[in-house]
């Protein structure tokens, strides 16, 4: 690695991180500026995350499907497709998993239920994202807007199936029947520390993607079509292809997030609106800077400021919703090239001058 | 099934009012060679916008002023990430929607105390409607024409203005060419950025008159999320008319159309009602469909006549 890229890189983890940094100080700013009671709400947003062996399970159990939306949008934005259908799929690959296992009825063992399922999950986000990826492919209508468009679509289908096909009518609020006990996941600790079985999908799938990315010839060409799609083309791969595929893989990756979430955190289908892990899994993907391997750290940390904002909201002053606020500033700071951009090129600048001054100090030597 | 269709058409003006502002908005950065989804979240942050300068000022025409700023304010914090900034504008766009959704409840609740809308709270000012004095006598026609809002004619006149601003002025010449060219624009001593922060300006200005009409005509409060995908659909609108402004604004109607339908379906047939929701959103996609298809024969087109006089 050569003195400029090591420097580039460097730059770009301190970048990430004074983005943070900044994007936190502003959430402590505004707690601090609107509660009647500062400092003890700060503190409870900075430790309450941390304050018992529940809310520590719960940031794990909040980042499983972080992790895995955040490795489906890794896909989209590799190659710099900003697909948002992950949002909508989530949804509907629960809604489709809890379908499927009802129909399969109790009487199905639990392995064999679980790959059927896991499966189900995956097919329907390959399915669904085939859909702004061929309307983007055949007719150059924008990704961006299909996929949200779609995802507002998706939710009422997903609300229609369980309304007439799942719903349990024993139950005072709208729900589909309860999963049979072969299709659900099983905690893995009966204690108040509660983590989901669903923490093995998210290593698997992190390990999975990781070693597409960076050890097969696939992941090499989506990396470089989505760094520079001309150069690709003109290597003589097809960028399009490419970037279709890679769409495909990362729509069934988010309905693996979808069943992993629907199978070990529910019992019951009760979505009735798209849950936001799509937009969430961006802001990871952002985070961690496309990179599978580092997913898993982006995804604790946004669980961690997560379970903060509902430390802070459950005292009641404060809605936990200014922590979108904050989402909004981590995704712009860490986006925007020109932040901190000064400071990168100065550096660049002077380990170049030390370099071409030992240079002449050498030649100097051997001269004399 | 009986459909009062002089009502509806009328309700289908009103609906397109919003759409049409977001059209605008959309087109004239379009032609500023910016895909700006970012209009979504600013009509959201408008709309609470309008009714909170409202309230504390007492004034309606505050409102409206306010609308138009807070357009204006969320315009620029998108301009100064992406052409300041250099962040790309589809994640800009992204995030600062989402930032939107939240804030806008965030400074609601700050403000009201509450959390779904601010109708308990903030006293609720409506744009006035219009009454043509010999039109509304005219049977059909006077009902469909007579007693739209204020905000509706703006939105014809806006229509024109827009028109007028990037086919017969030079700041007009001046954002076609950035967006046509930018590097040409720069070598002709074009300041590429203050044309994108220009675009962004007057982008803002329609977003906050969409916002405005959603919170202070449509209904007469704030409520969340109530800009529902206005933006994208205009997105969607001025794309179907390639970013020209009358088309655009006629394919916003054709939106509202699509809405109004949505709606008097619902009261009308025992269809399920999920299905007629999807409307509106399945319009958008087969519209961006159909666009792109028939722009993609017409490339086709061109290319095989040039193949053609070049052989002939």
């Amino acid at each position: 690695m050569s003195k400029t890229q090591r420097i580039e890189t460097t730059m770009e983890v301190v970048r990430t991180l004074v983005g943070l940094l900044i994007a936190y100080g502003v959430a402590l700013v505004i707690l601090f500026a609107i509660s009647d009671d500062p400092v003890y709400i700060v503190k409870q947003f900075i430790l309450g995350p941390f304050s018992s062996p529940r809310r520590i399970g719960s940031i794990i159990n909040l980042a499983i499907p972080f992790t895995i939306c955040g490795l489906s949008m890794c896909f989209m934005y590799a190659v710099n497709r900003f697909n948002l259908v992950a949002e909508g799929i989530f949804m509907l690959s629960g809604c489709m998993v809890t379908f499927t296992a009802l129909k399969l009825g109790g009487d199905v063992p639990a392995a064999v239920m679980l790959s059927i399922l896991f499966v189900v999950g995956a097919v329907t986000g390959v399915a669904v994202a085939f859909i702004p990826a061929i309307m983007e492919r055949k007719f150059n209508a924008n990704v961006v807007v299909v996929s949200l468009m779609l995802n507002s679509i998706i939710a009422y289908l997903a609300t229609w199936i369980m309304r007439y096909y799942m719903k349990d009518n024993t139950i005072a609020y709208i729900a589909s029947q309860e999963l049979p006990a072969s299709a659900q996941m099983p905690r893995l600790f009966k204690t108040s520390f509660r983590i989901q079985s669903g923490i093995f999908v998210a290593v698997i799938c992190v390990i999975v993607v990781a070693l597409l990315f960076y050890k097969t010839s696939f992941g090499w060409k989506m990396r470089l079509v989505g760094e520079n799609p001309e150069f690709a083309t003109a290597v003589g791969l097809s960028a399009v292809g490419v970037s279709f595929a890679a769409q495909l893989i990362g729509g069934g990756v988010a309905g693996i997030a979808g069943a992993t979430e629907m199978l070990s955190n529910y019992t019951r289908f009760q979505w009735t609106a798209t849950t936001g892990h799509g937009f969430d899994g961006l802001l990871v993907a952002v985070l961690a800077k496309k990179n599978p391997a580092l997913v898993p750290i982006g995804a604790l940390f946004l669980a961690y400021v997560r379970i903060g904002a509902d430390v802070v909201n459950s005292t009641g002053d404060i809605p936990k919703e200014f922590i979108t606020v904050i989402q909004g500033i981590i995704i712009l700071l860490v986006a925007a090239e020109s932040f901190m951009s000064g400071t990168k090129n100065k550096m660049i600048f002077k380990a170049a001058e030390k370099e071409k001054a030992e240079k002449e100090k050498q030649e100097a030597n051997t001269a004399a | 099934m009986s459909i009062d269709w002089v009502a509806f058409i009328a309700d289908a003006i009103r609906l397109a009012t919003p759409i049409v502002f977001a059209a605008l908005a959309a087109l004239i950065c379009r032609q500023a060679g910016m895909f700006n989804m970012g209009i979504e979240g600013m009509i959201l942050w408008s709309a609470l916008g309008a009714v909170a300068f409202a309230h504390y000022s007492g004034s309606m025409w505050v409102g409206l002023l306010g609308a138009v700023l807070v357009g204006l304010g969320s315009g620029m914090i998108i301009a100064f990430a992406s052409i300041t900034g250099k962040a790309d504008l589809y994640l800009t766009c992204i995030a600062s929607n989402l930032a939107a959704t939240g804030g806008t409840l965030f400074v609601m609740f700050v403000l009201t105390g509450e959390r779904a809308n601010t109708a308990s709270v903030f006293r609720s000012y409506q744009i006035p409607n219009i009454d043509i004095p010999v039109i509304k006598d005219i049977p059909i026609i006077g009902k469909i024409i007579s007693g739209q809002s204020l905000l509706t004619w703006i939105a014809v006149l806006s229509v024109f203005l827009v028109w007028v601003l990037l086919k017969k002025t030079k700041l007009g010449l001046r954002i076609r060419a950035v967006g046509e060219n930018p590097h040409a624009a720069e070598s002709v001593g074009i300041s590429v950025p203050k044309v994108g922060y220009v675009s962004f300006g007057i982008c803002g200005i329609m977003s906050g008159l969409s916002g405005a009409f959603l919170s202070m005509s449509f209904v007469t409060f704030f409520m969340k999320g109530m800009s529902n995908g206005r933006g994208y659909i205009g997105l969607s609108a001025q794309n179907m008319a390639n970013g020209e402004p009358v088309g655009s604004a006629l394919a916003g109607l054709l939106f509202g159309f699509s809405q109004e339908l949505s709606t008097t379906m619902k009261n009308q047939t025992n269809f399920p009602t999920e299905f007629l929701e999807m409307i509106p959103y399945a319009a958008t996609i087969l519209a961006l469909g159909i666009t792109g298809m028939v722009a993609i024969r017409k490339r086709k087109k061109i290319e095989q006549g040039q193949t053609n006089t070049k052989e002939g």
